[in-house]
């Protein structure tokens, strides 16, 4: 009993060090955005006086009005697409049999592998050439910032996984209802899939919201530029005002925390049951 | 191979593969003295945020109020300098290049120009109807038009520069027996050596006490060197030479103070600013550019302790400065796109403008002549004028387009170096690292 308890105070101690590592950053990041400048650099771990000024600051002269809005826009054109085209690209692999289905999921598969860094130039030709010869712009506006993410190998991956696992019994079900492939989908597969549609969602929201490379290529004004732009700011070639990007990156980091406050019980289970059932 | 490397030829293949057929990129048939830059419409990408970004903004709109060709330049912000390489490179390979006007170093410039990115901008300077006066043309600082010009072609035009500086704590060199930076590497590291033992009596955190905190950066490299009479190329230009003698020196030199716990690695972007202003080290070597900074970072720091700056420790009879900065490249367009480009860049740099943009960004102009009007400037800001009187003692970085990849070989030697790697071994490797990358 002892060695038992012993065991559990030792992976207890273990789990808080972890939690303290991975919780310091954040902590920095907060009482840092409340300190002067100066506390800031002398790297004071609490502020004297809050300063409440520097998220005023922070947000007029970054003009995180403006990023906040399009990121947002943008997010949610992004997860709710990545949602769409996922469940209906893993649907087909986790349930319907036809020619060839392995071969094509061993191909998104394998898009896993390519590094994003690689895909960016393709993208931007891809972008490109539809901005000259479709109707509407797609540089400098939302398509380009999220169609072009709408489908996500992992996401696909994620949500097969999970279908794979429904019973069969529901199907045989549904069709004796009457009811095909769609509505099978929509109104069966879909409700059951909450856990992982918002593990899903969750993972493309910070993805978009963190997005800084991509936006910057194919945006040229701040019309449609996300808040990581924003946060840049506060970096120049002569200095950084740290205190000034903190309170940026607790506003940037808000809406994520957010979020994943409301949705963290789905969150683990979505990926514990697909790695599971995988 | 490494992991970087890979990427950076998978890069390659793709911008090579993708890249599909160039479209038709203007050439300058027309005379360029015919050509009519009435009503153009150019962009201009540039890196620079807060206060800069606002006094750019601001001359831009005077210019296009200004203009008598009615040309409307449009400022845009396009991320940092990597950021807008990768933009161009895309923008190239994909034909589609919006901007008129670029931000560049030496060495990205020139890979535009291999990709047919970017024009001459000879042409538009000797242009009697456009171009500029030989009375203009001498008020240049010749050695800054010079780092642009890659054999007989202007790659880029210099709206600024900056230089590699030596700031000092004078109150706390003071308590340690010293009144003055050091004249040599020797004084140098002794005075290093000096702080490590006795914090500076303003630090508030006396456990850290340091004479030097390294930012792994090649500019920093290449002005140790520089001040050692050396060179990172050979005296012909187009081969590196960093076996030398002078390159050994410093990397023995920086491997010593880190063995000794006199200097240490700056972990973090600026924590150099943070500890130098804060009393924590005794030297920082950094850019002029970050004058302003260091000046308010001691003044909330609430320290106020006196501080100066210098050229880095020299070794021969004269010092030698590193001096860099990005230049403006003329995108490939229109003739008359481009006129407009460069007509901007003109006005852009003549000496009124120069004196405003200085005033804004603390970079150094690159006309002759702002000196004059820059004089109330130097007395309200002594650090400043104390550089500027380095200018003459300028050398430049190489101007390689594949100079990018070597900046990473340099930073890979010299954290090596101080974590005790052989340096006769170091330099030969990078020596024949960094000429593999001039191989075609």
């Amino acid at each position: 009993m002892a060695t038992r308890s012993g065991k559990a105070r030792l992976i207890y101690c273990g789990l808080s060090l972890g939690g303290l590592t991975a919780g310091f950053p954040f902590a920095w990041m907060l009482l840092a955005s409340f300190m002067s400048r100066g506390e800031s650099l002398r790297r004071a771990l609490l502020p004297e006086r809050v300063q409440w000024d520097n998220y005023i600051e922070a947000w007029q002269e970054a003009d995180f009005g403006l990023y906040f809005e399009n990121s947002l826009i943008i997010a949610i054109l992004q997860v709710s697409g990545t949602l769409l085209f996922s469940v209906m690209a893993a649907y087909p692999l986790a349930r319907m049999q036809f020619r060839g289905r392995d071969v094509v999921f061993t191909g998104v598969l394998a898009t896993l592998m390519i590094p994003e860094a690689v895909t960016i130039v393709p993208n931007f030709l891809v972008v490109t050439w539809l901005h000259r010869n479709t109707p509407f712009a797609w540089l400098n506006s939302w398509p380009a910032l999220t169609i072009p993410f709408m489908a996500s190998a992992f996401s696909i991956f994620l949500l097969r996984q999970f279908m794979r696992g429904l019973p069969n019994e529901l199907w045989d079900a549904a069709r004796i209802e009457g009811a095909g492939h769609v509505r099978f989908l929509f109104q069966i597969a879909v409700p059951l899939c909450r856990a992982p549609l918002l593990t899903v969602g969750m993972f493309t929201f910070i993805g978009s919201w963190n997005a800084l490379a991509w936006p910057l290529l194919v945006t040229n004004t701040p019309d449609w530029r996300p808040i990581a732009v924003g946060l840049q700011q506060f970096a120049s070639e002569a200095g950084t005002e740290i205190h000034l990007q903190m309170a940026g990156a607790v506003i940037a980091t808000a809406p994520v925390l957010l979020a994943y406050f409301f949705i963290q019980r789905e969150f683990t289970e979505g990926i514990s049951i697909s790695g599971l059932k995988g | 191979m490494k992991p970087k490397s890979a990427m950076t030829l998978v890069w390659c293949a793709l911008l090579w593969a993708c890249g599909g057929e160039q479209e038709a990129v203007y050439e300058q048939q027309t005379s360029l003295e015919s050509l009519d830059p009435q009503g153009q419409k150019i962009v201009f990408w540039y890196q620079h945020t807060g206060q800069r970004e606002d006094a750019l903004q601001e001359l831009i709109a005077d210019f296009n109020q200004t203009n008598r060709y009615g040309i409307e330049v449009r400022g845009e912000y396009m991320g940092r300098y990597g950021d807008i390489y990768n933009k161009m490179n895309v923008g190239i390979q994909s034909g589609s290049l919006a901007a008129s006007l670029v931000v560049a170093y030496q060495n990205q410039a020139r890979a535009y120009y291999q990709a047919d990115g970017i024009v001459d901008i000879t042409p538009y300077v000797n242009s009697p109807q456009w171009g500029l006066s030989p009375e203009e043309r001498s008020d240049y600082v010749q050695a800054f038009l010079e780092q642009d010009n890659i054999g007989g072609v202007q790659i880029g035009f210099p709206p600024n520069r900056s230089m590699e500086l030596l700031y000092y704590n004078v109150d706390w060199l003071r308590e340690l027996g010293y009144d003055g930076p050091p004249a040599t590497w020797d004084d140098f590291a002794a005075m290093c050596r000096l702080a490590q033992e006795h914090p500076f009596s303003k630090n508030e955190n006396p456990a850290r006490s340091l004479g030097f905190l390294l930012d792994v950066d090649a500019s920093r490299f290449a002005a140790m060197v520089f001040s050692r009479g050396g060179d990172l190329v050979d005296s012909t230009g187009s081969a590196y030479a960093l076996d030398s003698p002078e390159v050994k020196a410093v990397l023995e030199l920086l491997q010593e103070l880190a063995r000794d716990g006199a200097i240490d690695i700056a972990a973090e972007r600026d924590v150099e600013v943070n500890e130098f202003v804060t009393g924590q080290i005794l030297f920082s070597q950094d850019s002029s550019s970050g004058l302003p900074f260091y000046k308010s970072g001691i003044e909330d720091s609430g320290l106020a302790f006196e501080w100066g700056v210098t050229h880095p420790p020299q070794t021969g009879s004269r010092p030698v400065v590193d001096v860099y900065g990005a230049s403006v490249s003329l995108c490939a367009g229109t003739p008359e796109k481009q006129l407009a480009a460069w007509l901007f860049l003109k006005w852009f740099t003549a000496p009124e403008q120069q004196a405003r943009w200085v005033r804004a960004s603390n970079y150094f102009p690159v006309r002759k002549s702002t000196a004059r009007e820059l004089e109330s400037y130097f007395e309200e800001n002594p650090h400043y004028g104390a550089a500027f009187g380095m200018l003459d003692y300028g050398k430049s970085e190489p101007t390689m387009a594949g100079y990018e990849r070597v900046r990473r070989l340099i930073r890979e030697a010299m954290i090596e170096a101080i974590e005790g790697g052989d340096v006769e071994q170091l330099v030969e490797e990078l020596q024949r690292a960094a000429n593999r990358t001039l191989e075609p």
